[in-house]
């Protein structure tokens, strides 16, 4: 049984064409998946049932995806959860913003589907 | 007396121009200098020997010509805003093609035969080669919006160059090209975006790439500028078709490419280089190139750079 099995994965997204794309990624993959498509959204779904792992687009209609983070990291119900943040473009947002938000990962859309599998299964694996 | 302040962006030669009209109409300069802002050449100009009236009208005109100039910088930023506008909206579709043809070549919805496989991966090589222009396009709009600022740091720029090679080292393979670096050791460290150098050398190193026929030789130099030893001057040497001298100036600009029947099998935005140049300006430094047709091409750009006595300036 690998750490995939069962993981939850909060999928915070705003636009709904790549959130459907990247939930099939997540479903097929074997992670249950809940979806928001705002940064208030998030929040609540988040509270509601931590997830194990949330990908968080920093460009959120509502808030920043940065705020949301900060918010998630700061509430004991939800802080055990792992963000991955992804952007845009590299030169938009710094890495050293996203750490500092409390991200534990970073990558760039279009995000490559296998960097970004690798990327929660390590999550999941610090997460224990 | 008339007296006129010129900010010029960044262009050298630009300036050189104006600095000769204003002198043949009879303006007295004070040595055009660097502004506050690196990427300004600034002009003082005054003039003593006018009537009254010719006072008058050149004073008329110069404020006719301040307002044409605000105007004109309007138009600007109203265009890059929108090439930014436009290049942020055509990514969101493209995106998720890239990831929905991911899903597919990896079988996450069923077996794929090679075929089938063959498809989807062209699929999503082409999608990533048009985002790869929508995000230069994206890159040049914000240089022109002056919504790029530099974020200058100390570093060798030997770094600099092994990072662009590495960047471009399964391309460089492929083509079986000899890749030479050639950095003078006792070399300053430069004082620039080191984020934008690396622009920069990808972007010429890729340049070089893709003009150069298998087996051919490039090459990246690094050296104190012989008119000012304060300065790099960095080079990318190819062995490759080389550009007529018809066009050196050409290519640096926006759209621009080649038009030849050879240069329009290659594809690409035709930004990079005002990228580049836009980038190296910012920095207050030169670029160009020196090529003949047939006999390969040499770009080169300056930065600035501080000396490496081993302060712990550098971060």
């Amino acid at each position: 049984m690998t750490a995939v099995d069962g993981a939850t994965i909060l999928l915070v997204e705003d636009n709904e064409t790549i959130r459907h794309a990247v939930s099939i990624l997540l479903e097929e993959s074997g992670y249950r998946v809940t979806q928001a498509a705002s940064g208030t959204e998030a929040l609540e779904k988040a509270a509601d049932q931590p997830p194990d792992v949330i990908l968080m687009d920093l460009g959120l209609p509502d808030m920043s995806g940065l705020d949301v983070t900060r918010r998630i990291k700061a509430d004991p119900v939800t802080r055990r959860s792992r963000v991955i943040a992804i952007t845009g473009r590299a030169m938009e947002t710094d890495e050293a913003a996203c750490l500092d938000a409390g991200c534990s990962g970073y990558v760039a859309k279009p995000v490559d589907t296998r960097q970004l599998l690798r990327m929660i299964e390590v999550e999941l694996g610090k997460k224990g | 007396m008339i007296e006129l302040q010129l900010f010029i962006r960044g262009d050298r030669q630009e300036a050189a121009r104006l600095r000769e009209v204003l002198e043949r109409e009879g303006f007295v300069l004070d040595g055009g200098s660097l502004g506050d802002r690196t990427s300004d050449i600034r002009i003082s100009a005054s003039n003593n020997g006018s009537t009254a009236a010719e006072k008058e009208e050149v004073a008329r005109q110069v404020e006719e010509l301040e307002i044409a100039v605000r105007e004109l910088r309007n138009l600007d930023v109203a265009k890059s805003q929108f090439l930014a506008n436009v290049s942020h909206e055509l990514r969101t579709p493209l995106t998720a093609i890239v990831t929905y043809g991911e899903v597919l070549r990896d079988g996450l919805l069923g077996d794929l035969n090679d075929r089938q496989r063959e498809a989807v991966q062209s699929v999503i090589g082409s999608s990533r080669q048009l985002l790869t222009m929508i995000e230069e396009i994206l890159t040049y709009a914000r240089t022109g919006a002056r919504a790029i600022e530099l974020e200058p740091s100390h570093f060798p720029i030997h770094s600099v160059i092994e990072a662009a090679h590495d960047m471009s080292a399964s391309l460089i393979r492929k083509k079986s090209l000899q890749f030479e670096i050639d950095v003078d050791g006792e070399l300053p460290i430069a004082a620039a975006d080191r984020d934008k150098v690396l622009h920069v050398l990808t972007n010429l190193v890729g340049n070089a790439i893709e003009f150069t026929p298998s087996n051919g030789l490039i090459r990246v130099s690094a050296r104190r500028c012989e008119d000012d030893p304060a300065w790099l001057c960095v080079s990318v040497e190819d062995s490759g078709i080389g550009i007529d001298p018809e066009y050196h100036e050409m290519i640096f600009r926006e759209f621009a490419q080649v038009d030849s029947s050879r240069a329009r099998q290659h594809h690409g935005t035709g930004l990079g280089l005002a990228i580049a140049r836009n980038f190296i300006q910012l920095h207050g430094g030169q670029i160009g190139v020196t090529s003949e047709l047939g006999g390969g091409s040499t770009f080169y750009f300056t930065l600035p750079s501080v000396e490496a006595n081993g302060d712990s300036e550098s971060d």
